[in-house]
């Protein structure tokens, strides 16, 4: 019965097998070799573009965004996603520096005050998502509209500039000297990437995460606590966004409306465009460090072929339909 | 002089890496009950969808009804008076029977829809076949048979003058069951040419006229269902000899490790008490509906429970959520194996270790070889036939799946196993592999609680029967005394 069953297994499911892994393997590079490609056309358009101060400046650009996007990846991974992700940004980067200028805080508590508002909003996310039994999209995008108010209430509309020089280093610092070294913020994005890679493919958490975005059903019947699982990557995400805001505040050096605008989507274009499946259950956080990369990379390459930014707008909602059809197409070829 | 409604020749179709169907040739003669019959991977469904529409072969012809045909969509098929009642129900749950049943088929007055003609000519064919719903009632308030009368008036509305039942009799209690048989007959005495799919291989003795064999893809005999019988038609499925059907084991009966005292849940339990011992095998029967899965997720504490109690070895255990009766050393292998046993897009190392992942972990992270190493043994000990452990369980099939969510609670270490519907949708040969893999476990000191819809099983492989009716334990039977009719009066 074995060898004849393996045989007959294997008949069937080698050729299944094989066609699969090298369709893994495109798709998950598939995306690096967009970045090259990509880069090689801007840089027919300007000379300035493949130097390494330009490059390094877009990897900046980068870093806030890819920061919240671990979140976003994390909670896609489990079924759900976040449409609050962007003014949690907004309002932390608020919140820090209204203490700091107007408040008169020491800014490192501030920072402190920050990281628990973010922490805060994913918790109140996270709470209702898994215990309350509410879709995300409806908690998440309540929360989104409360984020922004509070927001305006504390800018008064305004935006608060001027961040003192003991935290500027955090944006705008480098390692190894201004002229060659790495950013800060960089690091710190890479350093955040490390750790949660390692907690999403070595831990029991991680992999509990992925049995549930594979089936909540099935991960239930195994004895994981879907609930808190669930609310956790809400939290964390919050957790995140405060430390991207923060980042993104002293690299602006101003709190305003506009920061943190839109990352729920570019979050989510990101995870897609790098191959992190909405369906959940798939894909590695490293991917969505490289659909960032490729979406900061695309709009900058946007902006220096002097793109009317209004037309931006047009391409990057374009940008996100693409990128579900082909996530709708790859989900089907399986 | 009978003639061949349909005629597949040489009809082969292949998907990457795999001849899903290779040169199938055979006849259907017109007005027959043809039962088609092969194991998981034989190439069955890929045949339907070929006929259904859904897709189309690559060499071979199709002929139906003289006609040579290749249906593009399942609409251009039941226009030519092909149709399929698939295995999972496509009906519209909050539209009405009415409308179900005319759906892409509506019938008009002019420019408007004749809800009027519709209604009536819903309710002659409900009545034709003695149905006695509302046909304004939406169809989610229907049990799942009567929603598969549904599905067959809505092929009888198109002129249907092939039907293709897949697995119609899975879902179905024995009661429902008689009347779909029924109605099978009627089908054939009305001059409707039915091909018949099941694993249950008493229904197509009882029923089908003819049976065509698959086995890997090709085409291995078509016959008389009088030209054979079921131990040489298992062989033909099978490539091999199958020796015994529910390979019993006695084992010695030890020491009490479960006792339920009147457990209640309003509604659901009355009042439920019983106690299993080292060393056996229960089964639960009773009709869909009885209460029998409900028993077990009180049990195991996925629903709460009014009153009662749960005593494991002796002593009482207050099992609050799912997790706490894992923890005591309970398992559950559900009876939803894709969504609730398996995580289907996860490998078979994952799902294999995922309620034990603490004996992986080491200082914090988990030891990937370790885990890997401890799957290919589990994979090895209970013969999954899987290329790698790395592969996604959703490629393999049903049988295998079954002993991944079983090998999944062996590696708990877990003591007392609940199976809820082990076999359903298995094939005969995977079929007898779980029955001597229950032997083992019980082997080893497990104890196995099964619940099965299927009484040929439990009285194959029980040694007591419990009969749950509506809620309330019915019944118990020794092994020795059941009969297919002693628990049959009992579930009812």
């Amino acid at each position: 019965m074995k060898a004849e069953a393996s045989v007959q297994v294997n008949k069937k499911n080698v050729g299944n097998q094989i066609l699969g892994k090298f369709a893994t393997f495109t798709k998950s590079y598939a995306i690096i070799l967009a970045i090259f490609i990509l880069g090689i056309v801007f840089s027919f358009a300007s000379p300035y573009f493949l130097t390494y101060n330009n490059l390094r400046n877009i990897l900046q650009q980068t870093t806030a965004l890819a920061i919240v996007v671990i979140g976003q990846a994390m909670i896609v991974t489990t079924g759900n996603f976040d449409m609050s992700l962007g003014q949690n940004v907004c309002l932390t980067s608020c919140i820090c520096a209204w203490l700091i200028k107007f408040g008169g805080f020491n800014p490192w508590i501030a920072i402190l005050a920050a990281l628990l508002v973010g922490t805060s909003v994913g918790a109140f996310n996270g709470l209702l998502v898994a215990y309350g039994d509410i879709p995300a999209f409806i908690v998440t995008l309540g929360s989104q509209m409360i984020a922004r108010g509070f927001a305006k209430i504390i800018t008064k509309a305004s935006p608060i500039p001027g961040m003192p020089e003991e935290i500027q280093f955090i944006g705008r610092g480098f390692i190894g000297g201004s002229k060659y070294g790495i950013p800060i913020s960089v690091v710190i994005m890479l350093v955040l990437f490390l750790i949660f890679t390692v907690i999403m493919q070595r831990t029991k958490f991680g992999r509990n995460l992925y049995a549930i975005g594979g089936s909540s059903e099935a991960a239930y019947f195994a004895g994981i606590n879907v609930k808190k699982h669930k609310a956790l990557t809400f939290i964390i995400a919050g957790a995140l966004c405060s430390v991207g805001s923060i980042i993104l505040l002293t690299r602006l050096d101003s709190a305003a409306l506009t920061n943190g605008n839109l990352y729920e989507f570019d979050s989510m274009i990101s995870c897609i465009i790098g191959g992190i499946s909405l369906t959940g259950g798939r894909g590695k956080l490293i991917q969505g460090l490289f659909g960032t990369i490729f979406l900061t990379l695309f709009f900058n390459g946007m902006t220096m072929l002097n793109v009317d930014p209004f037309v931006q707008d047009v391409l990057k909602g374009c940008v996100l339909i693409g990128a579900v059809v082909i996530d709708v197409v790859r989900n089907k070829k399986r | 002089m009978e003639n061949n409604i349909l005629v597949l020749n040489e009809v082969s179709k292949s998907f990457p890496g795999v001849k899903a169907l290779d040169k199938v040739s055979f006849a259907v003669k017109e007005g027959t009950v043809h039962a088609l019959v092969g194991e998981n991977g034989a190439g069955k469904s890929t045949l339907i969808k070929i006929l259904a529409g859904i897709y189309q072969a690559e060499e071979g012809t199709v002929a139906f009804d003289g006609e040579k045909v290749c249906f593009r969509t399942p609409y251009e098929s039941q226009c030519k008076g092909l149709s399929v009642v698939h295995q999972e129900l496509k009906l519209s749950e909050t539209l009405s029977v009415t409308e179900n049943i005319f759906m892409g088929n509506l019938m008009y007055k002019g420019k408007f829809v004749d809800w009027k003609g519709m209604r009536t000519k819903a309710r002659e064919l409900l009545d034709q076949y003695s149905m006695t719903m509302d046909v304004n009632e939406p169809v989610s308030n229907l049990s799942i048979a009567q929603k598969q009368m549904i599905e067959i008036c809505k092929a009888l509305n198109h002129k249907c003058r092939l039907l293709i039942m897949d697995e119609p009799s899975a879902t179905l209690t024995e009661r429902e069951q008689k009347i779909m048989f029924e109605t099978v007959r009627k089908l054939r005495s009305n001059g409707v040419t039915i091909i018949y799919i099941s694993h249950r291989l008493e229904e197509i003795f009882d029923l089908a006229d003819n049976v065509t064999v698959l086995r890997d893809g090709k085409h291995i005999a078509t016959m008389p269902v009088s030209d054979i019988d079921k131990h040489s038609l298992i062989s033909m499925m099978v490539g091999r000899e199958m020796v015994n059907e529910y390979p019993k084991e006695k084992f010695e009966v030890g020491e009490t490790v479960l006792e339920v005292k009147n457990l209640c849940r309003k509604g659901v339990l009355n009042d439920i008490s019983f106690s299993v011992h080292k060393g056996e095998l229960i089964g639960i029967a009773g009709l869909v509906g009885s209460g029998r899965t409900e028993l077990a997720r009180a049990i195991l504490g996925i629903d709460k429970i009014d009153s009662g109690e749960v005593l494991l070895y002796g002593k009482p255990v207050k099992v609050k959520n799912f997790r706490t009766a894992i923890n005591h050393g309970c398992g559950l292998v559900p009876e939803n194996r894709k969504s609730q046993g398996l995580v289907q897009i996860g490998s078979v190392n994952d799902n294999i270790c995922m309620v034990n992942m603490d004996m992986f972990i080491h200082s914090g992270l988990i030891n990937n070889k370790m885990q890997k190493e401890t799957s290919r043994e589990y994979v090895e000990k209970l013969n999954i036939s899987t290329p790698s452990v790395e592969t996604e369980v959703q490629y393999l099939s049903g049988g295998n799946q079954q002993k991944v969510v079983i090998a999944k609670w062996l590696l708990k270490g877990s003591n007392i196993i609940f199976l809820d519907e082990p076999t359903r949708g298995i094939d005969v040969g995977s079929k007898s592999e779980i029955y001597l893999l229950i032997n083992d476990l019980i082997r080893h000191g497990k104890v196995v609680i099964m619940i099965s819809s299927e009484l040929p099983e439990i009285l194959g492989m029980s040694d007591r029967i419990l009969v749950m009716h509506e809620g309330t334990l019915k019944g118990e039977l020794t092994r020795e005394e059941a009969t297919q009719e002693k628990i049959l009066e009992l579930c009812v």
